[in-house]
C-alpha cells in the first residue's frame, strides 16, 4: 500500500516534469523562431544589402572635374587652361573584409613594402568607424604604384584603388580668389546636398568659381562592380558605369589683362576689377594678398592653411567683392549727379576754393582741401578733385539726395556677381545715425559724405558699377565671370550666358555729359594726367580714403581709381577699370599707374578697336 | 510476434522527419561544397549520403533489439565509450589541434558523439535503479561523476563545445529522473552567480564604461569577495551543524542559500583570478558580436547576414552568395543552418525548426508513455541531446547563443553525429514499439 502510494506519487512527479520539459522546449523553439523572423523578415532587406556589399566589390570612379579656360578660348585651340587636372590614384579598402585585425595589419605592411613606403605613411584610425565603410589608405599615388599593386594582388587582397584626378591651378596665385579651390565635403555640406548625389567622400568647391559652379564642374561618378568571393577571386564579368566628366567653363576673364594687372599690383594689397560696361563681363578681377590654391588642396596642407588663416592681411578675403572701403573722392561723382539731377545746381556753378571750407554753426568747423584751387566750376572740381567745391555742392543737394543717389547706384547692394561670398557697401541714413549714435544728422555729416568720407563704404565692384551706370546712361548689367559652359571635349556649347540687366537708373543727358567731361578733364590736366599718355582717351576719378585704423604711419590712406576708356567711343566699347590699393597714400600716385598699365595692355590687345 | 507488429508499430512520423532533415542536410552539404568559381564540388555530400544509408540500416537494426538490453549492458557500453575516448586522446587523428577523431582506415569516427548516447544509457539505468533515493542530495554525486569523466576527457581533447553539451543532458535526466528541484536550482544558481559577476566586470572594462560604484568595487576586489564568501560559507556550515544537532527548520533558510551564494562567489573569484582575459572576452563576444567584428564575431556577423539576406523565400539552391562565395565559415558543419536559411529562406528555416521540434516532441511523448522508468529516462535523455544540439547550434548561428562548435543533428555534415542520432532515433522507435509489451 505504502509502496503503491509512493509509486503513484513518483509517477505524478514524473508526469508533471514532462509537462514542464515540453514547455521549456516549446519556449526555446519559439525564441529561435522569433529570432529567425527578426533576421529574415524584419531585417531582411538590411541584411540583403550587407550580403550584396559583401560580394560586390564596388569601387567608385570619380568623374574628372571640368576645366576652366579664359576668354581667349577657341574650340580647336583652347589656349589658356586656368584650371585643369592631372591623373592620380587613391588606394582604398574596406576594413571589415579582413578576417582579423592582425590580417589587416599584415596586408597593410605588405602593401607599404610593395610601394616602398614607411609603415607610418599608412595611418589609420579604426575606432568609431563603421568597418564596412570604404576608407582611404593612401592619397595621390602614381600609376606605377598601382601597377605594382595590381601585379601583386594575391599578396594584398581587398586593397582597391580608384582614379582620383588632382586639380591643377595652372597660374597659382594669379586667379586664387576668383577660381577658388576644392576640398573634402563637410558634414553640413553633405547633409544639405546629399540628394544632389554628393557622397561623403566627394570633393566639393569651397570658394570662387569652383564653389559657384560646382554642379557644372563635378560631372557624375562612375563605378566598377564585380562579384568577388571571400578570397577576392572574381566570378562573373565586371559591370560598371563610366564616369561622366564635368563640363568645362569658359570665363569672360582675359588671362593677359589679368597677368598685367597682377604684375602691376606687385606687392601692394588691394583689388582690381575690369568690367565691360555694356555687358557686365568681368575682364579682370584680382585681390591681394593672395594664396596658391594648389597648396590648399595639397596632401599636407594643414600648415599652409593655418598660416594663411592667421595672416593679419587676410589673404582669403576677396577684396574686389568682399572688402568695404570709404569711396572717398570717387563719391564726388555721386554728389555732382545728386546736385545736378535735383536741379540744385548747374554744371557752370562756381565756388572759390582757398584750401578750406568753414561750416558755420554754434561752433565753426573747418574742412580742408588738399590745396587751394581758386575759382572752380564742376568740370574742374571733378578734374582737380576739389573738396571745397563738393562740400558746398553736397550741402546744396542735401543729405537725403546724396543718400538717395548713392542707393540709386546700388552702393549698398550686392551686384550679384557669380562668385560666392559677395558683401555690400553701406549708405548711412538719418535714422541709422540716430539709432547707433543717438545723434541727429549734422551738416558736418553731409559735408563729410559729399566727399565720400564718414560712414559711407563701398566695395570695388560696386564702384565699378557706378561708372557703368554713368557710361550706359543709367543701365547697369550684372557683373558676370562665366561666358559659356562647354562639353568635356569642348566641342559643343551647353549654355551661353547673355548679359543680365541689373538695374536702370535714367539720368539726364546734361548730368551725364557734365560728369563724363569732368572725368575726362581729370586725365587731361587733373589728378590722373599720367593716363593722357595712353593712345586712347581715358576718363576717371581718383580717390584717397582716410581710414581710422592706422597701421602704417605714413600711408594710412587707401588709394582709389575708377575710370573707363574710350571716352570718345560708343558705350558698347567702354571698359571700366577700378583699382583699389590699401594704404596706397594718394590715389593719383599708387592707383593710377596700375590703371595705366591695364589700359595700355588692353589697348595693345585690341580691346578698343 | 515482434516481427509482425514491427512494421505496424514503427513510428513513421519520426522516420519521415528524420529522413526529410537528412535529405535537406545532404542537399545543403552539396550546395556548400560547391565552388561557383572553379565549378567543382568537394564531394562531401556523397559521404554524407553513405553515412545516412548506413545510419538508416543501423536505425532499423536497433528497433529489433529490446532496448532493455541496453540497460543490462549499460556499463559495458559506457566503458567502451570511455575507452574509445581515452584511446582517441592518445592516438587520435589531430584536426586543427583537436584529437577528437579516431582513424579507422578509410573513415574516421568521433567517439565523443557516441559518448553522448552512452552517457544517456548509463544515466538512464542508474537513475532507474536509484529511483527512490534520488531526491537525496548525496545521490546526485554518482550521476555527476559519471558525466564528469567524459566531460573531462573531451575537455582535454580539447573540444570545449562538445564537452559542455553533456551538462544539460545530465540536468534533463536528473530532472526527469526525479531529483529534488531545490538541488537542481541550487546548482544552476551557483553556476549563474559564478559567471555573471566576472562577465559583467569584463564587459564594463572592455567597452570602457567609466565610473564606479560601491557594489562594483566590491565585486572587483577579489580578496574582499573571497573573504565575504568564506564568511558566508562558515556561517552556513555552523548553522548546518546546529541543524544536525538540534533540528531547527529555520536554519535551513540560512545554510541552503548561504551555501549557494558562497559557492557561487567562490567560483566567480576563481574565474576572475584564473581565467585569462581572452577567455572571458570570448564569452562576451557571443553576447554582442559587434563588439569585435574581426574575431569570432566575424563568423556570427557573416552567418546573420546569410540568414537575414535569405528573406522569405531564399536565394535559391546553389544561389546563396554568403555560402557560395565563402563568406560563411564552416558552412557544411556548424553553420549549415545558415546555408538552409540563405538558400531556402524563412520557409526552409522554419521547416527545419519544425521538423526538429516534431522529433523532440515525439521523443518526449515516447518518454511519457514508456512502459518503464528506464525507457522514459532513455527517451528523455535522447530528446535532450537533440534539443540542446538544436538550441545551441541554431542559437549560435542566429546570434543568440555562444559560439561553440556543435553540429545540428541530422543536417550538419559529420558521420559520427548522424550515425549516433539515427541509432538514438532507432532506440526511440524501439521504446515506442514496446510500450504495450510487458
Amino acid at each position: 500500500m505504502l509502496h503503491g502510494t509512493l509509486k503513484a506519487r513518483m509517477l505524478e512527479i514524473f508526469r508533471f516534469r514532462m509537462y514542464f520539459y515540453v514547455i521549456v522546449v516549446a519556449v526555446a523553439f519559439f525564441i529561435l523562431s522569433l529570432q529567425v523572423i527578426n533576421l529574415q523578415l524584419i531585417h531582411g532587406t538590411e541584411y540583403k544589402n550587407r550580403a550584396k556589399s559583401n560580394m560586390e566589390n564596388y569601387v567608385p570612379i570619380p568623374a574628372p572635374r571640368g576645366e576652366i579656360y579664359d576668354r581667349n578660348f577657341r574650340p580647336d585651340e583652347p589656349g589658356i587652361h586656368i584650371v585643369t587636372n592631372r591623373p592620380s590614384f587613391n588606394i582604398t579598402t574596406i576594413p571589415a573584409r579582413f578576417k582579423s585585425k592582425s590580417e589587416f595589419k599584415k596586408v597593410l605592411k605588405i602593401l607599404s613594402k610593395i610601394l616602398g613606403m614607411k609603415d607610418e605613411d599608412l595611418k589609420l584610425e579604426m575606432k568609431d568607424r563603421n568597418p564596412w565603410e570604404r576608407v582611404l589608405l593612401i592619397e595621390d599615388v602614381t600609376l606605377e604604384s598601382i601597377v605594382k599593386i595590381a601585379s601583386n594582388q594575391h599578396l594584398v587582397p581587398n586593397i582597391d584603388w580608384e582614379d582620383a584626378p588632382v586639380r591643377i591651378y595652372s597660374y597659382s596665385n594669379m586667379f586664387s580668389h576668383l577660381v577658388g579651390y576644392i576640398g573634402s565635403i563637410s558634414l553640413s555640406e553633405y547633409k544639405a546636398r546629399r540628394n544632389e548625389g554628393y557622397k561623403y567622400y566627394h570633393k566639393i568647391g569651397k570658394s570662387g568659381i569652383e564653389k559657384e559652379y560646382d554642379s557644372i564642374l563635378r560631372g557624375r561618378d562612375g563605378f566598377i562592380r564585380r562579384v568577388v568571393d571571400v578570397k577576392n577571386r572574381t566570378g562573373g564579368e565586371d559591370v560598371g558605369q563610366k564616369p561622366i566628366a564635368g563640363n568645362n567653363i569658359i570665363l569672360t576673364l582675359d588671362y593677359e589683362v589679368q597677368k598685367r594687372a597682377y604684375e602691376s599690383m606687385g606687392d601692394l594689397n588691394g583689388a582690381v576689377v575690369v568690367i565691360k560696361a555694356s555687358t557686365g563681363e568681368v575682364i579682370t578681377m584680382l585681390s591681394k594678398p593672395d594664396f596658391d590654391p594648389n597648396h590648399i588642396i595639397a596632401k599636407d596642407n594643414s600648415e599652409i592653411i593655418k598660416e594663411l588663416m592667421n595672416d593679419k592681411n587676410h589673404p582669403f578675403l576677396n577684396r574686389a567683392i568682399q572688402a568695404k572701403y570709404p569711396p572717398a573722392s570717387t563719391f564726388k561723382l555721386v554728389t555732382a549727379i545728386a546736385a545736378l539731377e535735383t536741379e540744385r545746381a548747374l554744371p557752370s556753378k562756381t565756388y572759390y576754393c582757398q584750401g578750406k571750407y568753414t561750416l558755420k554753426g554754434t561752433v565753426d568747423r573747418d574742412f580742408y582741401c588738399f590745396k587751394p584751387h581758386g575759382s572752380v566750376d564742376l568740370n574742374n572740381a571733378i578734374a582737380q578733385s576739389c573738396s571745397v567745391y563738393f562740400y558746398q555742392l553736397g550741402q546744396l543737394a542735401g543729405p537725403l539726395a546724396l543718400m538717395k543717389y548713392a542707393g540709386y547706384f546700388g552702393l549698398d547692394e550686392k551686384t550679384g556677381i557669380d562668385i560666392p561670398g559677395e558683401d555690400q557697401g553701406f549708405i548711412p541714413s538719418k535714422e541709422w545715425k540716430y539709432k547707433n549714435f543717438g545723434q541727429s544728422w549734422y551738416d558736418g555729416d553731409t559735408v563729410n559724405m559729399s566727399i565720400g568720407q564718414g560712414y559711407l563704404t563701398t566695395t570695388p565692384i560696386e564702384l565699378a558699377n557706378l561708372l557703368a551706370a554713368i557710361i550706359n546712361n543709367g543701365i547697369v548689367y550684372k557683373p558676370k565671370i562665366i561666358r559659356e559652359i562647354r562639353t568635356p571635349d569642348n566641342k559643343d556649347v551647353i549654355r551661353s550666358f547673355a548679359k543680365d540687366r541689373l538695374r536702370e537708373t535714367p539720368l539726364s543727358l546734361i548730368t551725364i555729359n557734365a560728369v563724363k567731361k569732368g572725368m575726362r578733364q581729370g586725365v587731361i590736366d587733373g589728378t590722373q594726367s599720367q593716363l593722357s599718355l595712353l593712345k586712347i582717351q581715358a576718363a576717371g576719378k581718383t580717390g584717397t580714403a582716410q581710414t581710422k585704423s592706422v597701421r602704417k604711419e605714413d600711408s594710412s590712406q587707401h588709394a582709389w581709381y575708377v575710370g573707363y576708356a574710350p571716352f570718345d567711343g560708343p558705350p558698347e566699347k567702354a571698359y571700366i577699370v577700378c583699382v583699389m590699393v590699401e594704404f596706397g597714400m594718394w590715389g593719383a600716385t599708387k592707383a593710377v599707374p596700375i590703371a595705366y598699365d591695364i589700359l595700355a595692355k588692353m589697348d595693345k590687345l585690341g580691346y578698343f578697336k | 510476434m515482434m516481427k509482425r507488429d514491427a512494421i505496424y508499430k514503427t513510428d513513421y512520423l519520426l522516420v519521415i522527419a528524420v529522413a526529410l532533415l537528412a535529405v535537406i542536410g545532404i542537399l545543403m552539404i552539396y550546395s556548400s561544397g560547391f565552388d561557383p568559381i572553379d565549378k567543382v564540388n568537394s564531394g562531401l555530400y556523397k559521404k554524407q549520403l553513405l553515412w545516412f544509408i548506413f545510419g538508416f540500416l543501423l536505425l532499423t537494426a536497433v528497433t529489433f533489439i529490446n532496448y532493455q538490453l541496453l540497460g543490462d549492458y549499460s556499463l559495458h557500453i559506457y566503458g567502451i565509450c570511455i575507452a574509445l575516448l581515452l584511446f582517441t586522446i592518445f592516438f587520435g587523428r589531430p584536426v586543427r589541434n583537436t584529437r577528437a577523431w579516431l582513424n579507422l582506415g578509410f573513415f574516421s569516427i568521433q567517439p565523443s558523439e557516441f559518448m553522448k548516447l552512452g552517457l544517456v544509457i548509463v544515466l538512464g539505468k542508474y537513475l532507474e535503479l536509484r529511483e527512490r533515493d534520488i531526491s537525496n542530495f548525496k545521490e546526485l554525486l554518482i550521476p555527476t561523476l559519471i558525466t564528469l569523466v567524459p566531460v573531462t576527457i573531451i575537455y582535454y581533447q580539447p573540444d570545449f563545445g562538445t564537452a559542455i553539451t553533456f551538462i544539460p543532458i545530465l540536468f534533463i535526466m536528473l530532472f526527469v529522473g526525479g531529483a529534488d528541484i531545490s538541488h537542481l536550482v541550487s546548482i544552476v544558481l551557483i553556476a549563474a552567480i559564478a559567471l555573471i559577476v566576472p562577465m559583467f566586470i569584463t564587459y564594463r572594462e572592455w567597452v570602457g564604461v567609466e565610473g564606479s560604484n560601491f557594489v562594483l568595487d566590491f565585486f572587483k576586489d577579489t580578496n574582499m569577495l573571497f573573504a565575504v564568501s568564506g564568511a558566508i560559507l562558515i556561517i552556513s556550515i555552523i548553522s548546518y551543524i546546529i541543524h544536525k544537532i538540534r533540528v531547527k527548520k529555520i536554519l535551513r533558510r540560512i545554510y541552503i542559500p548561504g551555501t549557494v551564494i558562497s559557492f557561487g562567489l567562490l567560483f566567480s573569484v576563481f574565474i576572475q583570478k584564473y581565467f585569462h582575459n581572452y577567455q572571458k572576452k570570448r564569452i562576451l563576444v557571443f553576447l554582442n558580436p559587434d563588439l569585435d567584428p574581426h574575431a569570432s564575431g566575424y563568423n556570427i556577423i557573416q552567418s546573420k547576414i546569410a540568414i537575414g539576406s535569405g528573406g522569405f523565400i531564399g536565394k535559391g539552391f546553389l544561389k546563396g552568395t554568403q555560402s557560395q562565395l565563402g563568406f560563411l565559415p564552416e558552412k557544411s558543419s556548424d553553420f549549415i543552418f545558415s546555408v538552409v536559411a540563405e538558400e531556402m529562406g524563412f520557409i526552409g528555416a522554419i521547416i527545419v525548426i519544425a521538423l526538429l521540434a516534431i522529433i523532440i516532441f515525439r521523443g518526449i511523448q515516447i518518454s511519457f508513455e514508456a512502459k518503464d522508468k528506464f525507457g522514459a529516462l532513455l527517451a528523455s535523455g535522447i530528446t535532450s541531446i537533440f534539443f540542446f544540439h538544436a538550441v545551441i547550434n541554431i542559437g549560435m548561428v542566429i546570434g543568440i547563443m555562444p559560439v561553440t562548435g556543435i553540429p545540428l543533428s541530422f543536417i550538419s555534415y559529420g558521420g559520427s553525429n548522424l550515425i549516433m542520432s539515427m541509432i538514438a532515433v532507432g532506440i526511440l522507435i524501439n521504446i515506442r514499439m514496446r510500450k504495450f509489451v510487458y
